[in-house]
């Protein structure tokens, strides 16, 4: 026997076991090699703890990131309201013609309500009407549409604010609080410009008209609805001043409930 | 008959008009600082006992302002009452109050005027005491619009002499 051989044979004795686990380590590092070189067994082993950490990510966003991003986007709309109104104006623009549409559409179901009634009585009145005032059916139809509507009247004292008396279409809002409201933004609005003389006739407000007409001790505060016409107008201080001088009294200024009374029997069913 | 009177509160900035009214009106109390801007009309209806009427308390709440000249006249036209409120923890929200309460009394002859020491939970009873002697020409009450102590006797009192 040749000394190689034997000293191969005295390796084998010795070094059985480290060989055996060198195996297993080869085999375990070809079964890693595998995995990580193959994109499926990779994936196989990987994407369960991706998806749970990324689970836990999303859920925690609003915590972690929330204020970072509602930050950036603070700033990013402060420093770019530009580009911000182009980007939001299509927007906007196509909300608005959708609505002008929608209110069109239900302007013209009603016109055609109204022109259905074609051989009705009222068509032929209206036309007759049309024709001496000049008007056209349309027009009149239209300014039938919109009519304004006396929807609340207040008689308030000048100064204190305090209501007088009032009269309501219907009880919505808070009388006295709403005419000390108007009397100190009559105030306001009389000191701003300086003028002693001049008094704040009226003030806009959404689709309602607030009509001012002052007298000495108090003035008179009517809500208008719809179209508040400077024909109405003009119907409406005669009017109102004809029931300051021909319906109040000293004794109706000091006596809420017959001046209440007298606002209900004057204006009640008022068609200006 | 119904009966309205108005109220205007007035007194430096942060002495707590806000919060005493709203303390009375709402009977809740809101530790948010909050200074009054402009105006802010509230009303309470007040009920008393003793004659059996209703009082409807319309109350301007105006915006704080050290020197009372500055404040709107026209806000304080047709008053019916005046309520000075000042803080009883800072000597600068009544130093010069004499004087305000004299142009008050000088310009709105026969209006009642209360004036109120807000704030009392945070000073001691002797401290009150202390400062009431100031005020012994004047109507004074002195309340705590957090604790509310004091709050509704004020306007009872109010809407009694009013009456």
């Amino acid at each position: 026997m040749y000394k190689d051989d034997k000293l191969q044979i005295l390796k084998d004795i010795l070094l059985t076991d480290e060989r055996t686990y060198a195996q297993k380590i080869e085999e375990k590092l070809n079964v890693l090699e595998d995995t990580l070189n193959k994109r499926n067994q990779l994936s196989e082993k990987v994407d369960p703890i991706i998806d749970e950490k990324l689970s836990q990510f999303i859920l925690e966003i609003p915590k972690t990131l929330g204020p970072t991003i509602t930050e950036a986007l603070k700033t990013e709309i402060k420093n770019s309201q530009d580009a911000v109104v182009e980007a939001l104006f299509p927007i906007i623009g196509k909300m608005i013609k959708k609505y002008i549409q929608s209110e069109i559409q239900q302007l013209s179901e009603r016109i055609n309500a109204q022109m259905s009634k074609t051989f009705s009585f009222s068509f032929i009145k209206k036309k007759i009407k049309a024709k001496f005032s000049g008007m056209s059916h349309a027009d009149l139809i239209l300014a039938e549409e919109f009519k304004p509507i006396i929807e609340q009247l207040l008689v308030v004292e000048n100064h204190s604010g305090l209501l007088m008396a009032n009269y309501s279409l219907t009880k919505n809002i808070e009388e006295d609080m709403v005419s000390g409201m108007l009397t100190a933004i009559k105030s306001f609005a009389e000191d701003a410009f300086n003028s002693e003389e001049q008094q704040l006739n009226s003030i806009q407000y959404d689709t309602f008209h607030i009509h001012l007409q002052n007298f000495s001790n108090y003035y008179i505060a009517v809500v208008v609805s719809g179209s508040y016409s400077s024909e109405f107008k003009h119907k409406l201080e005669d009017k109102l001043l004809d029931f300051a001088i021909t319906k109040i009294n000293k004794t109706d200024l000091k006596e809420s409930v017959s001046l209440q009374q007298k606002i209900k029997d004057y204006f009640a069913n008022e068609n200006l | 008959m119904k009966i309205s009177k108005k109220v205007v509160i007035i007194g430096h900035f942060g002495v707590g008009k806000s919060s005493l009214i709203r303390q009375f009106v709402e009977n809740t109390f809101s530790e948010d600082y909050k200074v009054s801007i402009g105006v802010h009309i509230l009303k309470k209806e007040v009920s008393i006992p003793e004659n059996n009427k209703d009082v409807t308390l319309v109350l301007w709440d105006l915006e704080g302002n050290s020197d009372i000249k500055k404040t709107r006249t026209s806000y304080l036209l047709g008053s019916h009452a005046f309520i000075y409120v000042f803080d009883l923890t800072r000597p600068s929200t009544y130093g010069n109050i004499i004087e305000e309460l004299e142009y008050l009394k000088v310009t709105k002859s026969n209006t009642p005027i209360i004036v109120v020491g807000n704030k009392s939970d945070l000073v001691t009873k002797k401290f009150i005491k202390e400062i009431n002697t100031k005020f012994q020409n004047f109507n004074s009450i002195y309340t705590s619009a957090k604790t509310a102590e004091n709050v509704n006797d004020l306007f009872l009192d109010l809407a009694k002499q009013l009456v």
